[in-house]
């Protein structure tokens, strides 16, 4: 490929647009990690397969994209110009809707996706309300292009902002720019972007160096791989327009190893853009210099954290050091380097593009622009959703959340991540501010939403989360290293009933010194899950504390099962699934659980058709 | 310079400068465990945690690494910092609730003990090891392995290092005492024996060399010191405020002139291993006197208790008098102070351990002031005494009392019967004798030695201080073996004299010197060889021998060696010795 200037973009434009519509219908199926896991490569086999035994390779082309979003219902397709969007496909039904669809132009209902409580499907992306409050910029091409085409890329929109960054804007200009927009880092901190620009390029060095922070490592969290997946070029370029801006060039995209759809998807990027002549001695013809190279964590939590990233990525054990000297002073190798988030950096062209103004008119007073977060836990409609700071926590969860699955009662949602807090219901309209979540005794975290329902047992998510954290923490500090384990050790001995009076004031009190004590920011948040929990849910402690009842029927030390005899049919089921020999009774007569052998693994409870086994709060009655 | 305030105290420091040491410049004790002077900040331990006022609100940072920064409010002593550090300490006293440090540091921050599961580790993880390892040393011979909860230190694959030089930085620096350099290294170890505890004990390559040492200045030991060996640690320097660091530096002769000089220069001990019958030097619990005497000293090696080399206090203890003096086949003088000094130790390891003393003795010789009532005072105390030579010390056992004890074999004259006493330890009352370099020194001084190697004085009762050139003059055990009452005596005697002489200004000369006639002196330079003053010298230009009457003693060696008969002695010219004789006969 041929190294373009910048008025090539509009020619590459026009090329693709032309090749979009020289196809009556484009399929554009999501090839996110989570559809991909649910087969969608293989529905691609089938598809391909399909449009050409029916000879529409002209006219239907079939589309990999990155992550749609909607992952709860994966593999899904949205078919293009219409915007029809189809879930849960499988090979099998390849043929049937290309010979319906494609074919004979008549959408397939079956396929699509139906609001819970409701009849008819909605057969249009826009109109599902998932997708309805969602404001798409860091997202902005989720879904709409080929993410390992740059082409496309270039044809929505994409490079312009850097030509703008480089041919109209002086480098002091682009830092007002993201200045003005305050845009805030994206990685948890919610550092202002622009500032910390600002700091980096009037710092002494050279040469200095822009970082793309791709650790994401809280578990169920995919935000970060999820944008490179379905996007790259809006890093890589959002990277560009910060290097110019602070006069960097090197640059680092530090990423999960277990991310190799994204690596591969990144490292594809890099070799197009370098081919195109975006990145490179020359970019655009305008005498820039930038290059990047991609450097792979082993999977550490702490190398989220900026100065261990900065020691692994120099090839050292990650282990924090203290702030100040912070990286835009002293980063690699003592050079002034700049670290923002994945979602930081795709966010930033758009904010060039469309100007400050437009960013700066989204959201709260401290808060603006938009906010990725992963949606996951008992919610009905898991996935990926992108929304305006300031919207409420209860839009995301019952809006676009759909609400709690199977219509349990909702009790918490935890925010920012392992180290962030659980949030009750009471304070479900909080506003999402990186403020108010502070205030309320959590995080923002990267963008993790985890909703939970009465099922769950506050004390146990406290416990594993602190057991995670302490598993990740780098072990150099005795508050993080200590702390966390015996508040881990407290918190198992409360769930396994042997919780004692002053366990909860000793919880407390350990979990505010290792946040106080603590080198860096994994330990300085670690306790916001045992905090927040115990603020909001004390009566779940002292239930488990003082009456060895876990009000949840999760922790399994502190209920039983029990056969009710009444609802009992005798079908044997649950006696087959108990691996165990723990389940005593004839067929169509009542069965009985014998205690001592049973472990309370749940399988018969889960088993039973007949909600006939029942969780009995309190531990297992001592056989006489 | 940055200027900051602690605790309402406002100090200033060099840019980058740490708190921690603008604190100490101010006199503001923070405790610390992870910190070292000549290493980088690291920030592990949590314990100097101090509060930053900040726009934000307050924050607790670790002193040792947050730089001090211009206009910076710092607070050492609020119920906030002072809780964080209890919690810290008590989190480190469950890890590791043995270690003496740790207990120590916790019950000085006020927690008597801790409500967390003990885990009884001994290493705190403060990484010092690994740190002194790859910064000072540059070796990286231990490393943190794995993290969080499960992480430790160690060498590479668990085994033995070979990279490991055996410097033993890591053992020095560890506060807890977790570092065993033997699991370490593959190499040997080579501990430095400290001369001052006779090898009991091990040293540094920067040190003091004892507690009196004038001046009380730490040297370097050139044979091991790593910087100077091979250009790594030099930790002294990093340490070192007052800049006092200098290897360059080196061993230099200087001449000084002088008008009298005072030798001085002690004994040795007689080598005991010479006698091998009594096993020392090959039965690790036969010691002998000076490391008995370093062994049950406050400053010792074992903090003055008295321990047997298995670690336990002895319940029997050997004490062999005469060992190597008043003996035909090594020194046939007595010592004069082992007596005394064996009655010491009898009396230390009575009182320290309650152990059964047994003298071996030849005679008893408390000659001096309190000495006998000492004698008698230890034979109340239940010390054994057996009048009889040591025949031998040895570790076979022929009786089931004996196993795993020393067996001083002897004679008991006043029985008359031959004894074998089990004891843990025996302590050898070693010899004084004179140094090895003894002719060295007495040429350099013109000294004569007497019988046994000690130096000679003038007179044994008229010039007892004195040597037989002038302004020289003896002091203490050079002279003959002697206790410190007698040497404080000499020495003192001898510096006397020294001032006397050089108060008068001026000397006297001896009448009856000896001349060279240059007339008919052949130059053959006899005289020069014989004389015992060095009071001639040749003059070349003449090709004769001259006279320096100053030096001449009057003697008369050089008129007896003349072959020319051409030296004489004034007063004593053969005419007048002639003239004498006749006087006399006639």
């Amino acid at each position: 490929m041929p190294r373009i200037t910048g008025d090539d973009l509009e020619r590459i434009t026009t090329e693709v647009a032309r090749r979009w519509n020289g196809y009556r219908m484009r399929l554009m199926l999501c090839g996110g990690t989570g559809c991909v896991s649910n087969k969608s490569f293989q529905v691609r086999e089938v598809l391909e397969a399909e449009v050409q035994k029916r000879n529409l390779e002209d006219e239907v082309a079939v589309v990999v994209t990155g992550c749609n979003g909607f992952c709860a219902q994966g593999p899904v397709m949205v078919v293009q110009p219409e915007e029809i969007f189809y879930q849960l496909l499988t090979p099998r039904d390849v043929p049937r809707l290309v010979e319906e669809h494609c074919l004979n132009g008549r959408p397939v209902p079956e396929f699509m996706f139906t609001p819970p409580g409701e009849d008819v499907p909605v057969p249009v992306m826009s109109d599902i309300g998932f997708f309805g409050k969602q404001r798409l910029v860091a997202l902005r091409n989720r879904g709409l292009i080929d993410p390992e085409n740059i082409d496309e890329y270039i044809a929505r929109g994409g490079y312009r902002a850097l030509r703008q960054a480089l041919t109209e804007m002086a480098a002091g200009e682009i830092v007002e720019e993201v200045k003005r927009s305050r845009l805030r880092g994206r990685g948890g901190a919610g550092f202002l972007t622009g500032l910390k620009w600002e700091l980096c390029r009037k710092a002494a060095g050279t040469p200095k160096h822009v970082v793309c922070n791709g650790d994401e490592g809280d578990p169920g969290a995919f935000m970060d791989r999820s944008i490179i997946e379905s996007d790259p070029h809006s890093v890589l370029e959002g990277m560009l327009i910060g290097a110019r801006a602070i006069g960097a060039t090197i640059g680092h995209i530090y990423i999960r190893n277990e991310y190799p759809l994204a690596l591969k998807r990144l490292t594809r990027a890099i070799v197009q853009a370098r081919e195109y002549g975006l990145l490179g001695d020359d970019v655009l013809g305008t005498g820039f210099r930038f290059d990047v190279s991609v450097q792979r964590g082993a999977g550490a939590f702490v190398c989220g954290e900026e100065t261990s990233l900065i020691a692994s990525l120099q090839g050292l054990p990650p282990e924090p050091r203290v702030r100040p000297p912070y990286p835009v002073e002293s980063g690699i190798h003592g050079e002034p380097t700049n670290i923002n988030n994945v979602e930081t950096w795709a966010t930033v062209p758009e904010i060039i593009r469309r100007g400050a103004a437009w960013f700066a008119a989204i959201g709260t007073e401290e808060s603006k622009g938009t906010k990725v977060f992963s949606l996951v836990g008992k919610v009905r409609n898991t996935g990926l959703v992108e929304v305006p700071m300031g919207i409420s926590l209860r839009e995301i969860v019952f809006e676009i959340g759909g609400g709690i699955a199977k219509d349990r009662q909702f009790k918490a949602v935890q925010t920012g991540g392992p180290s962030g807090g659980c949030i009750p219901a009471a304070l479900l309209d909080l506003p999402i501010d990186y403020e108010a979540l502070s205030r309320a005794g959590s995080i923002m975290g990267s963008g993790g939403l985890i909703v939970m329902d009465e099922d769950d047992c506050m004390v146990d998510v406290a416990r594993y989360f602190i057991e995670f954290l302490k598993e990740e923490s780098c072990g150099k500090c005795t508050a993080c290293r200590e702390g966390l384990e015996v508040m881990g050790a407290i918190l198992t001995g409360i769930c396994a009933g042997q919780g004692r009076e002053g366990d909860i004031a000793l919880l407390a009190e350990l979990g505010e010194a290792v946040q106080d004590a603590s080198l860096c920011g994994l330990g300085g948040t670690a306790p916001n899950p045992v905090l927040s929990t115990i603020r909001y849910f004390r009566d779940e402690y002292e239930a488990h504390i003082r009456d060895r009842v876990c009000p949840a029927g999760v922790c399994k030390a502190l209920f039983h099962y029990h056969i009710e005899e009444a609802k009992c049919t005798g079908c044997l089921v649950c006696k087959k699934s108990c691996s165990y020999d723990a389940i005593e009774g004839e067929r169509k007569a009542p069965h009985r659980i014998l205690l001592e052998r049973c472990t309370t693994c749940g399988a018969c409870y889960d088993a039973c058709r007949f909600d006939a086994v029942a969780k009995i709060p309190g531990g297992a009655p001592v056989p006489a | 310079m940055v200027g900051l305030t602690i605790d309402g105290k406002r100090v200033e420091v060099a840019q980058g400068a740490t708190v921690l040491a603008a604190a100490e410049k101010l006199g503001i004790e923070i405790p610390t465990l992870c910190h070292h002077k000549s290493l980088l900040p690291y920030g592990a331990c949590r314990l100097c945690l101090v509060e930053l006022e900040q726009a934000n609100g307050a924050a607790l940072q670790a002193a040792c690494v947050y730089p001090a920064s211009e206009g910076l409010v710092v607070r050492t002593d609020t119920e906030r910092v002072l809780r964080t550090r209890r919690m810290m300490i008590e989190l480190l006293l469950a890890r590791c609730p043995e270690v003496p440090r740790i207990r120590d540091m916790a019950r000085e921050m006020g927690v008597a003990d801790t409500r967390f599961p003990k885990k009884n580790e001994d290493c705190i993880l403060c990484g010092l090891c690994v740190r002194v390892c790859q910064e000072r040393m540059g070796v990286g011979a231990v490393e943190f392995v794995s993290r969080g909860v499960t992480k430790r230190i160690a060498t590479a694959f668990d085994k033995q290092s070979p990279l490991c030089m055996a410097c033993g930085a890591c053992a020095a620096v560890c506060p807890t005492d977790a570092v065993n350099l033997e699991k370490v290294s593959s190499r040997p170890l080579r501990p430095i024996p400290s001369e001052f505890d006779e090898g009991l004990s091990g040293r540094p390559s920067i040190y003091i060399p004892f507690p009196q040492a004038v001046p009380h200045k730490p040297v370097i030991d050139t044979n091991h010191c790593l910087r100077l060996l091979d250009g790594t640690c030099g930790a002294c320097e990093a340490f070192c405020d007052a800049g006092a660091i200098a290897y360059d530096q080196e061993d230099r002769v200087e001449t000084v002139d002088v008008g009298t000089i005072i030798v001085a220069t002690g004994f040795d001990r007689f080598d005991s291993r010479q006698i091998t019958r009594y096993g020392y030097g090959r039965l690790p619990d036969v010691i002998d006197g000076l490391e008995f005497e370093r062994l049950s000293h406050a400053s010792g090696p074992t903090g003055g208790e008295i321990l047997t080399t298995a670690g336990k206090p002895p319940r029997a203890v050997a004490i062999i008098h005469c060992v190597g003096s008043r003996d035909e086949n090594y020194q046939e003088y007595c010592s004069r102070v082992c007596c005394m000094y064996s009655l010491k130790f009898a009396h230390l390891v009575k009182e320290k351990t309650g152990a059964e003393v047994y003298n071996f003795y030849i005679d008893m010789r408390t000659a001096g002031k309190g000495y006998e009532e000492f004698y008698k005072r230890l034979l109340h105390e239940g010390v054994h005494f057996i009048r009889g030579k040591c025949a031998e010390v040895t570790d076979v056992a022929e009786s089931p009392e004996e196993e795993g004890k020393l067996v001083v074999v002897a004679e008991d004259t006043l029985l008359g019967m031959t004894r074998r006493v089990p004891v843990d330890l025996v302590v050898l009352s070693s010899a004084l004798v004179p140094h090895a370099d003894v002719a060295d020194v007495a040429r350099t001084f013109s000294l004569s030695c007497a019988h046994g190697g000690f130096f000679l004085e003038k007179h044994p009762k008229l010039a007892p201080v004195e040597a037989a050139a002038d302004g020289v003059f003896l002091a203490g055990a050079c002279q003959g073996p002697k206790d410190i009452p007698d040497t404080v005596a000499q020495g003192a005697a001898a510096a006397a004299c020294a001032l006397a002489l050089m108060d008068e200004g001026k000397v006297t000369l001896e009448p009856v010197t000896a001349e060279i006639d240059p007339a008919l002196c052949a130059g053959c330079r006899m005289c020069i060889a014989s004389c015992p003053y060095e009071a001639i010298t040749f003059d070349a230009e003449r090709a004769v021998s001259v006279v320096q009457e100053e030096l001449c003693k009057g003697c008369g060696t050089c008129v007896a060696t003349c072959p020319s008969g051409v030296a004489r002695q004034r007063g004593f010219t053969d005419i007048q010795v002639y003239a004498e004789l006749e006087g006399i006969l006639a």
